[in-house]
């Protein structure tokens, strides 16, 4: 570990700035991720190919047709609840019944994402695609002069936005008519629908506002790592099942903290530690098998009855 | 997966018409033949897609030891790129052989799934694939982070002059004899007590526990032996390829492979096999045949994710689930819809007196079998059990008794050891048994039933028995590998045993039923077959396993009539002149009056009575617990 440039401020706020827009770029993928857990008690492994589909969305919509970013992120949204709603009645309701094994839905998700992906790659190919600079100005600012601390517009966009949407779910999910029934189901499908709940139509709006998330983190990734392409989804997906598992399954807020945390480990891996970059891939996986381990209810989580 | 329903319905469907049974057999054998031609064809026309196709087939086993036991891991990939990076080193650097070198590489696979599998197995479903998914995508990372080792990303100095490539015309010949190897390995071990174990724990793990089966070291078996056969894999992948590329074990590579065995099904071993080759002639015919598709890249993976959602929504059970009734084997009733004839009922049968072997002597202790002192439970801040304690001398019956919630259930999980006590000491035959694994306590000679009925449901009612003669089949795996007449003999005389267990409770006419599909009075009697069956001691064999002899019975006669319970009660009455100790939670009082010997009451966790049954009939703490009052 280099030393001395622990004691340069400008180095260590970079680095910090960095590693929270980074860890804000695996929270926002990651929040959808862990609802649909939380509701459903499943992983949906279509949450990665939904968020990539969606960044092609934005894509085509900015860049190809020209549109500014709002119309881009609202129609990346839009898509994102779209495929989500499509995934619950094409990969998850038929196969949601009395006694079935939870291990079926997760397959079930891998085979969605396989044939979205597949799709993906056939339509757009593997090159990558990237904004136009008209879409969001790419040159930093620089706090105290050039030389200074390095801050881009899309990094101002994605901490706002993951503050922001973690405050408006916390709020949505404890106050709101919908939030409170959303809760109740992931509690208990059947007292849910014994207090006469409509349990298909709320786990339907879950869908909505899990894939409307992978929408707008869609776009929010792809502005901020440039890059846009069918294995874009992939290279989120552990980070994101790790922060889901450290963050508690199912716990938004705790999922946008234990992405904060990750992009923090990981940046200033790469900073001070030799070799860091090349790292820096296993970190996620080593935090994940250590929390599977030690305390699998993750961070914030609640231990759950049933694996007492 | 619920591949029961599945199964239920196609064997419904099946049974229910003479005529749509034959139709399916003949669907499923014509669908059988266009698999294996198709897989021909595709050889035929590219020999090198033979090589390919052979390595799935091995790939589709790895993947059923572990889905075969319901555990979901995609680990696959990372064991395969492992056998193929290991093995190139073994070859390159090593100097070794190479046919040395490959089951090397699988068996260093085997020895890190040893390792992991400790700690990864203990994870439940969604988490073990979470956990295995990591594990795959570390070894990816690790190979590219190890380039002195391993070539970087695509071996690179590991990947000149693989001797295998240049075999182009025996390597398939080799492959395929190594599969076929390892395909009656599968086939022979599952006519095992290894095979009818690992389909118990499949069922249900906890029931297999208490039949003293070692669940725990059954699945670290079966995830070694599957990182095994995915290490020769990728070992044969990499050298059939003639290069290394760690692209090729991502994680779309385990999901192939998973997809092959819920497609092909993974009750039986075939299953993935006809999964496999399946999936690997499907996009290769398609392409053959719709030329429009020839530069479609896509396609297989395409053709895998629709398999996949079709086949976990519309045939959870996978192939052979809808051959099983037609091809595989067969479960009498149930299955054929016919109903048997029911001349011997239980409560006509007359009592034969063989069937249950006397079980006592060879004890090492005096006193009382079984001592409780001080046991307790609790589950955060509720006291389910509070210092609970009583004895229960050899060759008697106790009744335990209370109101609802009072702790019995409880009790008697901490005795065989599934929720163990909080403190307190649970003395066997003078050994402490609280903490002890289930299997452990129940091969010290504690047999169970349960108050929610825990049979192996998919299983047909002889073969739950015969779980119950787990612990006292000694074949050793080879010996079934090599077909020796010893392990037959060893089979069919359990066989002979637990008809014996069914008759003597009137069930034999059932043996071959479904136990699903029994009535809950007959799945309770079967419950107590197969916990006997683990007791009963080997005819001929007295001094390995004559010894101390506990049935703990949950509920016996829940769900029978008068005339069963009554009969229920004579059957556990004559255990007790078998040299058997019993002890019997139960509501019906009049059978608890007639057949005890003592009576423990129970009331919130707390023993409030014990005595004979007469003196805790008259105790108005016990009127009091179950009347209510001041």
């Amino acid at each position: 570990m280099d030393l001395s440039l622990l004691a340069d401020p400008v180095f260590l706020a970079q680095n910090i700035v960095d590693g929270l827009s980074r860890g804000a770029l695996y929270g926002v993928f990651a929040m959808g991720f862990t609802l649909i857990f939380g509701v459903l008690d499943i992983v949906n492994l279509a949450h990665a190919a939904t968020f990539m589909w969606c960044a092609f969305v934005g894509w085509l919509v900015m860049a190809v047709g020209g549109l500014p970013l709002p119309i881009g992120l609202i129609a990346a949204t839009l898509a994102g609840s779209l495929i989500g709603v499509a995934l619950e009645f094409l990969a998850f309701r038929p196969i949601r019944k009395e006694g079935a094994d939870r291990l079926s839905s997760m397959i079930s998700s891998i085979g969605a994402s396989l044939i979205m992906v597949s799709i993906a790659e056939a339509v757009f190919g593997v090159s990558t695609r990237r904004f136009p600079s008209k879409v969001l100005d790419p040159r930093p600012f620089f706090l105290g002069g050039p030389g200074g601390l390095r801050i881009s517009r899309a990094q101002i966009l994605i901490l706002v936005a993951s503050t922001l949407l973690m405050i408006i779910l916390g709020w949505f999910i404890r106050k709101t008519r919908t939030g409170k029934a959303i809760r109740a189901v992931s509690a208990s499908t059947k007292a849910s629908l014994l207090l006469g709940i409509d349990v298909n139509g709320i786990i339907v709006r879950t869908f909505v506002i899990a894939g409307g998330l992978a929408g707008m983190a869609g776009v929010l990734v792809a502005l901020l790592t440039n890059y846009i392409s069918p294995p874009m989804g992939s290279t989120v997906e552990l980070r994101g099942l790790a922060v889901i598992i450290l963050g508690g399954m199912g716990n938004m807020e705790g999922a946008i903290l234990a992405g904060f945390l990750l992009g923090l480990v990981e940046t200033f891996t790469i900073a001070y530690v030799p070799g860091g970059s090349d790292i820096k891939d296993a970190i996620a996986f080593l935090v994940l098998f250590f929390i599977l381990f030690v305390k699998p209810e993750g961070l914030l989580g609640k231990k759950k009855a049933d694996r007492a | 997966m619920s591949s029961s329903n599945a199964a239920a319905e196609a064997s419904k469907e099946a049974g229910g018409k003479g005529r749509l049974k034959t139709a399916s057999t003949i669907a499923s054998i014509v669908f059988l033949v266009l698999i294996v031609l198709g897989d021909i064809w595709v050889w035929i026309r590219n020999p090198d897609d033979l090589d390919r196709l052979l390595i799935n087939l091995l790939l589709g086993l790895s993947a059923f030891a572990t889905l075969h036991l319901r555990l979901l891991s995609l680990a696959s990939a990372g064991f395969a790129a492992i056998g193929a990076y290991a093995s190139a080193i073994f070859l390159v650097k090593l100097g070794m052989p190479i046919w040395l070198s490959m089951p090397a590489a699988a068996s260093l696979s085997a020895l890190i799934a040893l390792v992991i599998g400790l700690p990864v197995l203990r994870l439940k479903d969604v988490y073990l694939a979470v956990a295995t998914l990591g594990f795959g995508e570390i070894v990816r990372v690790a190979i590219i982070l190890l380039p002195d080792l391993t070539g970087g990303s695509t071996g690179a100095n590991l990947s000149t002059g693989f001797p295998y490539e240049a075999m182009k015309q025996t390597r398939a010949w080799i492959l395929a004899l190594v599969l076929i190897g390892f395909a009656w390995i599968f086939s022979a071990t599952s006519r095992t007590r290894t095979g009818r174990a690992l389909r118990a724990i499949r069922e249900n793990a906890d029931a297999a526990a208490t039949m003293g089966i070692d669940v725990v070291g059954h699945r670290l078996a079966s995830f070694a032996a599957s990182a095994f056969l995915a290490g020769l894999a990728g070992a044969f992948y990499a050298h059939s390829v003639g290069s290394l590329d760690a692209g090729d074990f991502k994680f779309s590579r385990a999901v192939d492979v998973l997809t092959y065995a819920v497609l092909g099904g993974s009750g039986v071993w075939f299953g993935p096999l006809l999964g496999a080759g399946f999936l690997t002639a499907l996009p290769i015919l398609l392409r053959d045949s719709l030329s429009f598709l020839k530069d479609f890249a896509q396609l297989p993976n395409i053709v895998n994710g629709l398999a996949l959602m079709l086949a976990i929504i519309f045939m959870p059970g996978g192939f052979t689930s809808v051959f099983e009734g037609a091809l595989g084997r067969r479960i009498e009733a149930g299955k054929s819809g016919v109903k048997l004839p029911r001349r011997k009922r239980w409560h006509s049968a007359p009592v034969p007196a063989d069937g249950i072997g006397e079980a006592s002597g060879g004890r090492k202790t005096e006193g009382p079998i079984l001592s409780l002192v001080e046991v307790s439970r609790h589950f955060g801040g509720v006291e389910a059990l509070s210092k609970v304690g009583f004895d229960l001398a050899e060759g008697s019956i106790l009744g335990l008794i209370g109101p609802n919630g009072a702790g019995k259930t409880t009790l008697i999980n901490a005795i065989t050891g599934v929720i163990p006590p909080s403190s307190g000491r649970i003395v066997f035959d003078g050994r402490d048994m609280a903490g002890l694994a289930p299997h452990r306590i129940a091969r010290a000679g504690i047999a169970r039933t349960y108050q929610n009925i825990q049979l192996f449901g998919e299983m047909s009612v002889i073969e739950n028995v015969v779980v119950g003669r787990h612990i006292h089949i000694d074949t050793l795996l080879p010996e079934a590998w090599l077909s020796l007449p010893g392990q037959r003999r060893e089979e069919s005389h359990a066989r002979k045993e637990a008809h014996a267990l069914l008759a003597r409770l009137g069930l034999d006419e059932l043996a071959y039923a479904r136990a699903s599909t029994l009535s809950y009075g007959d799945q309770r009697r079967v419950e107590i077959a197969r916990a006997l069956a683990m007791l009963t001691p080997e005819n001929g064999d007295s001094q390995k396993s004559a010894g101390p002899r506990l049935l703990l019975l949950d509920e016996p006669a829940a769900g029978m009539n008068e005339t069963e319970t009554e009969k229920l009660g004579d059957f556990i009455a004559t255990l007790k002149t078998h040299g058997y100790s019993v002890l019997v939670v139960e509501h019906h009082m009049d059978l608890i009056m007639k057949i005890c010997d003592r009576i423990v009451v129970l009331d919130f966790g707390r023993k409030i009575a014990e005595g004979l049954p007469e003196e805790v009939s008259r105790n108005p703490a016990v009127l009091e617990a179950y009347l209510g009052g001041e």
